[in-house]
């Protein structure tokens, strides 16, 4: 939460020498951090951003209280001067005779208001309106700057009835029901689903949406004569949630929702008694109802010097952990070396355990002021799994041959997913709306997006595809998938073959019917019978597409390599040259002449033209240099092969 | 002996024009100038001309002699220039294509080998993950107001009674409980980084991105080797001369909980329109908050911890002054983008 805090309001409850700027310095290094400091006529406005669990430092006197314990560490006196706690001049009563009130106390731990009659409505003095507006709070009239006043300088909220408006001066705070609807003050009207803080008067109308906002049945006007001085402390749980339910993030919601300090009732109604009497010449009936059936006691929490030391990583005197806990209005009491620590009501909430004390001491001892070593100790004997040096070295291989990688959103639309693809319950838009179960779409998107800016490209992408499971959390498969625009099939399945023989991988390409192919197009890549992935032309698309599951490539990729003895004899090489029928498929022709005898090592295809196809075929034997007389009939087995199988002809 | 000079002259001459090489010449040079050279022994000769044509015979000879230098000397540089082909270096070379690692890519393997310098172990969790995981286990209850800051994406499917509801996963911090409940007996050090999403698109933020999640447990871990660690970080990924700082913050699984700074690499810590300061915020870190060991069955009276979380981009930008306007052109994939990386 970020509050504003004007410098001279400050120092009404701080006395310091400390200059502006030193002061947002320290603040921040030890405590609340203060983001920057404006210019505010001759005065200054601190932006501070006071984190979730120190709703005590949201107002001006919690962080005077804060700088007050900052500050001296940094050698810069500071005093705080503390605010009424206490009156002779009013009794806190539980029955009044102005106001009938029945209170559910869980709902609404202390319960405290009081009457000031024949107020005169006006505006309110000058330093009041701008120190509100300092705040970026518009003044309204002196009865409502009040409220606004002192939660800005306390924290704590505080509400305004019109006193004749609540009928027979009844109150019932009751949890709402399910159906009942509130006119609030800014003249909304809310149907309320049960379970929500309201107040009921003496009719048995609702009056007041409890710590979010005021009911509109009640609230002061300019004709108002006596006005109903409000303070309370509500579970903030029930706050939240009505807040949040019904999306009314008021200032008093976001704070009652944190938890206030019960204690910090009585101060706020004394100040609003003092400011009432002052600016809007009120007469305070002497009797504050006050319905606190559990009043606050101090928790003790219990540790030792050693914790406290191992947890900073350095010694510590005792007596330094007494003035650091003491500065901060903890009470401190050692036995040898156990301390007992008495937390006060305005850090009950945030301060619960060992834990929490310790990072009390550490801030106030300045995490500026500790060393830095890096720890020793055993080694885990768990080092990083190799699978991830694995897609490094894919990634790489791929950027090598001229790939680009790119990383697209997860997240996507209905149509570029399977059925039963997971979706989200608040997509931020139908385009982001579902888990993709397929890297395809998303790849083919990218390439449409570059296309014609670029000639010729290959994108890659790894990540993850998410498919359902029942009653559980849905797989979620890592994948490597890339798109070629402007290659032809050839250079692109060559960078898949390349890839896959870095890997040392011996892959089959298979012809295959697969999803979001076009027919015939498509080729699943094997190894041995276990499919890796896919290759071929998406449906209505020009470019080639593949994808492997990075799992299988790890997990089939050998780790190391066997040396093979180098041959003492040499290979002999030859091309020859083929006619083939129409509509051949010449991988399934290559395939036969590799594996029609263990002498024939290599058969690779060299040219194209027209249906003349020619083949570099390399004859080998581990024993022997093969003669002329032997590689020739090889050589006519092959031409007898091919003329049998596929109706080749050996050209010229 | 003008006629000797003149038959010496013609036969150099013709020896000098046909020869081949630089060996040959070479030699001619030396059967004419050499000691015993033809030339030579003409000059000694001179003596022996009778003294009314002496100068006349000596001013052939040195005309000769000046004749055959100047064509052994030219017949030489022809040779060299007929050794020299035709060729233009400057013709441009062909290219092959240059691909290019993403950003993202780049900075997860940096900040992989920084961290695997000191012994953590890279892993990775759920993307998409159990409430519990993501909140509940790390010390926020249902409804807490803590949760407001994960803008969380929840996805449609049935509740689980043990875990809760499915949600994209907004922190890398929903690995802290993992890691422990997988390691079971500390010590743990481990780098969890992976992809985090948040309902948010903006200049500086987008719906998915990377964070990097680091976590120590083990006996008497401090807030000294929490600072230890990040300066090792900073110094290693962002250069020797930068510190970091820790500031008091607020996360309900740390306690105590910071807000990391480094000191500010344009102005080497002294202040300037990029930092505020001499400082720039890198993100949170805390002690282990006890609630979450105990979430992941670690005895915390005796074992205590620290763990990180940060993003990766975040992270990256701030290193090379890669100013980068708009953080979503990061997972756009624009090729004039991509490949000036």
């Amino acid at each position: 939460m970020d509050i504003k805090i004007l410098d001279s309001w400050l120092r009404e409850f701080l006395g310091t020498k400390a200059k502006p700027a030193d002061l947002a310095k320290y603040l921040s290094l030890s405590g609340p951090s203060v983001e920057r400091i404006e210019k505010f006529g001759a005065d200054s406005v601190y932006d501070i951003e006071v984190t979730t669990n120190r709703i005590d430092s949201t107002s001006v006197y919690g962080i005077a209280r804060e700088a007050t314990a900052i500050l001296p560490r940094f050698k810069v006196h500071a005093k705080l001067k503390r605010t009424k706690t206490s009156s002779s001049e009013y009794k806190f009563v539980k029955k009044v005779s102005y106001l009938n009130p029945v209170v559910d106390s869980k709902l609404c731990p202390r319960f405290c208001a009081v009457l000031i009659k024949n107020v005169k409505i006006g505006d309110s003095p000058g330093l009041i309106k701008t120190r509100l507006e300092s705040a970026g709070v518009r003044a309204i009239n002196n009865v409502v700057d009040i409220s606004n006043y002192i939660m800005l300088e306390l924290g704590q909220p505080v509400h305004t009835f019109d006193y004749d408006k609540i009928k027979k001066h009844k109150m019932v705070l009751r949890e709402s029901k399910n159906g009942e609807s509130i006119a609030t003050l800014d003249r909304k009207i809310f149907k309320l689903n049960g379970g929500d803080i309201v107040i009921e008067d003496g009719d048995g109308r609702l009056i007041d949406l409890a710590g979010v906002m005021g009911g509109n049945l009640s609230a002061v006007d300019t004709n108002t004569k006596n006005v109903l001085l409000f303070v309370q402390t509500y579970d903030p749980v029930r706050i939240r949630k009505t807040s949040m339910g019904l999306a009314q993030r008021t200032m008093a919601a976001t704070i009652f929702e944190k938890g206030t300090d019960t204690e910090l009732v009585t101060p706020a109604i004394l100040k609003g008694i003092e400011l009432f009497e002052k600016l809007c010449k009120g007469t305070p009936e002497k009797e504050v109802i006050d319905i606190y059936p559990f009043p606050f006691k101090s928790k003790k929490i219990n540790l030792n010097l050693d914790f406290v030391e191992k947890r900073l990583g350095v010694n510590i005197s005792k007596k330094d952990i007494s003035d650091f806990l003491t500065s901060l209005e903890f009470e401190t009491a050692w036995t040898g070396n156990n301390l007992t620590v008495n937390v006060p009501s305005f850090r009950s909430r945030d301060v619960l355990e060992p834990e929490d004390v310790v990072e009390e001491i550490a801030r106030i001892y300045g995490y500026h002021n500790l060393p830095s070593e890096v720890m020793s100790g055993k080694l885990t004997g768990r080092s990083t799994s190799l699978q991830f040096t694995f897609e490094e070295k894919l990634k790489n291989y791929l950027s090598g041959w001229g790939g680009v990688e790119v990383y697209t959103s997860s997240l996507v639309a209905e149509d570029y997913v399977s059925q039963n693809a997971l979706r989200l319950i608040n997509p931020l838009g139908t385009d982001s709306e579902y888990l993709r179960t397929s890297l395809m779409p998303s790849l083919i998107n990218a390439a449409r997006q570059n296309s014609g800016t670029f000639e010729s490209f290959h994108l890659f992408e790894m990540s993850n595809i998410y498919l359902p499971k029942k009653n559980d959390l849905p797989e979620e498969r890592l994948m490597l998938a890339g798109i070629f625009e402007g290659y032809k099939y050839r250079n692109a399945k060559g960078i898949v073959e390349a890839f896959l023989e870095k890997l040392r991988l011996n892959a089959n390409f298979e012809i295959n019917e697969s999803k979001g192919f076009a027919a015939g197009k498509c080729s699943s890549i094997l190894i041995g019978t276990e499919k890796i992935g896919y290759i071929g032309f998406p449906e209505n698309s020009s470019n080639v597409y593949y994808e492997f599951e990075v799992s299988k490539l790890f997990g089939l990729t050998q780790k190391t390599t066997v040396y093979t003895e180098i041959s003492k004899y040499p290979s002999q090489v030859e091309d020859i040259t083929f006619t083939l029928p129409e509509k051949t498929m010449v991988g399934k022709v290559l395939e036969e002449i590799r594996y029609l005898q263990s002498t024939i090592n290599n058969a690779e295809l060299r040219d194209i033209y027209k249906n003349s196809y020619t083949f570099r075929i390399s004859y080998h034997d581990n024993t022997k240099t093969l003669t002329d007389k032997e590689v020739e009939q090889i050589r006519n087995k092959i031409l007898q092969k091919v003329k049998e199988k596929f109706g080749g002809q050996i050209k010229g | 002996m003008q006629e000797e000079i003149m038959s010496a002259k013609n036969q150099a001459l013709a020896q000098i024009t046909s020869a081949k090489d630089n060996m040959e010449l070479e030699q001619i040079r030396i059967d004419l100038f050499g000691r015993s050279g033809k030339i030579t022994g003409l000059v000694k000769r001179i003596k022996e001309v009778p003294v009314e044509s002496r100068q006349q015979v000596g001013i052939l000879i040195n005309e000769t002699k000046q004749t055959l230098e100047n064509l052994l000397a030219e017949q030489k540089n022809s040779f060299k220039e007929n050794a020299r082909e035709w060729f233009d270096p400057t013709i441009p070379g062909i290219k092959p294509k240059i691909g290019h690692l993403h950003l993202v890519t780049q900075a997860i393997t940096e900040i992989s080998r920084v961290f695997e310098g000191i012994d953590f172990e890279r892993v990775r969790y759920p993307e998409v993950e159990w409430d519990w995981f993501a909140f509940e286990g790390l010390n926020m209850p249902k409804g807490h107001p803590a949760r407001d800051e994960w803008e969380t994406f929840f996805v449609d499917t049935r509740e689980n009674p043990k875990y809760g509801k499915t949600v994209l996963t907004p922190h890398t911090s929903s690995g802290q409980v993992r890691e422990m409940l997988k390691v079971k007996t500390p010590p743990i050090r481990m780098i969890n980084i992976a992809k985090c999403y948040r309902r948010q698109s903006d200049v500086s933020h987008v719906p998915m991105f990377h964070q990097f999640e680091g976590l120590v447990v083990d006996e008497d871990i401090s807030i000294v080797n929490l600072k230890g660690t990040l300066d090792y970080f900073a110094q290693s990924f962002f250069g020797k001369e930068r510190k970091t700082r820790l500031r008091p913050y607020h996360f309900q699984f740390t306690e105590p909980s910071f807000e990391v700074d480094i000191s500010c690499g344009n102005c080497d810590g002294k202040g300037c329109k990029l930092c505020k300061g001499g400082w720039l915020e890198l993100g949170g870190a805390g002690m282990v908050h006890p609630n979450v060991l105990k979430a992941g069955s670690i005895n915390p009276s005796r074992y205590s911890g620290f763990a990180f979380g940060w993003g990766v981009e975040r992270t990256y930008m701030m290193k090379g002054g890669i100013h980068i306007p708009d953080i979503r052109l990061l997972y756009s994939a624009d090729l004039r983008f991509l490949t000036q990386f």
